[in-house]
């Protein structure tokens, strides 16, 4: 691989590791869920760049295209679910989720 | 390669920005710069498409339902505490460190991969080599619209 791709896999690496930090330590569901979000940039990131050095880009950009018509549907379904949680809870801590039953 | 880094820098600020913000509002609207500066990042990589939807899609319609959502939970914030603000340059600094580090090590030692060699226009490829992957998008999107009508639905809770 080119010193370019290593360059790119430096800041795919430090999105990956702001986000997985937003997941260890935050409480607010909106706020664990921009980390996703953050990790999801940099999987694309990835993508791109791994597809740049390979001289394959458009099945790299197809795989991005791809994962972002995912990445809408599972943000659509996650963020309805956390307005329901907040009309059951009126809240939007994570502990809270702990203390439910059934 | 400058301005190339100059934007990678700026997408991992407004990343750090959007997960630093008490507000949450804030932090959407980070997180949607970062898009943007990420749609940048992929024209210039030539990759228009790729640039396209992240622009329209991610730092459109995604900061749109972000902010739908914090307007319909507003006052149920839960406030994060001082010390994981604090706390976080520190890890930074030491997780940016080990990462010039270890790619330092690796730089040359991970072999090229053989590129398949692509012939035509991104339609081309998307309808002929990953037909597969637009039906499995029409089933996402299938899913997930019924999965939020399913949450949507009026219910004996809803009709009070």
């Amino acid at each position: 691989m080119n010193n370019v791709w290593f360059v790119y896999m430096f800041f795919v690496a430090v999105l990956l590791f702001t986000g997985i930090y937003c997941l260890l330590t935050m409480r607010n569901l909106i706020k664990l869920f921009i980390g996703i979000e953050v990790i999801g940039k940099g999987v694309s990131l990835a993508f791109i760049a791994t597809g740049l050095a390979n001289k394959s880009m458009l099945a790299a950009q197809s795989l991005v295209v791809t994962y972002i018509v995912v990445e809408v549907s599972l943000v659509a379904t996650a963020l309805a679910l956390i307005i329901n949680l907040y009309r059951k809870t009126r809240s939007l801590d994570i502990r809270q989720l702990a203390k439910l039953k059934g | 390669m400058v301005l190339q880094t100059i934007l990678l820098i700026g997408l991992v600020c407004s990343s750090v920005l959007a997960i630093l913000f008490r507000d949450l509002l804030k932090s959407a609207i980070a997180l949607a710069v970062g898009s943007l500066l990420l749609g940048i990042i992929f024209f210039r990589m030539d990759a228009p498409y790729a640039g396209v939807f992240e622009i329209s899609v991610v730092a459109g319609l995604i900061t749109v339902l972000f902010m739908l959502t914090i307007a319909l939970t507003k006052g149920g914030e839960a406030r994060e505490s001082k010390a994981i603000s604090i706390a976080f340059p520190a890890f930074f600094i030491v997780f940016v460190a080990i990462d010039v580090l270890i790619m330092r090590k690796l730089l040359q030692k991970i072999p090229a991969l053989a590129g398949p060699g692509e012939t035509g226009t991104f339609g081309q490829f998307l309808w002929n080599a990953r037909t597969f992957d637009l039906v499995g998008q029409i089933a996402v999107i299938f899913a997930g619209v019924f999965a939020v009508l399913a949450l949507f639905r009026k219910g004996k809770d809803n009709d009070e």
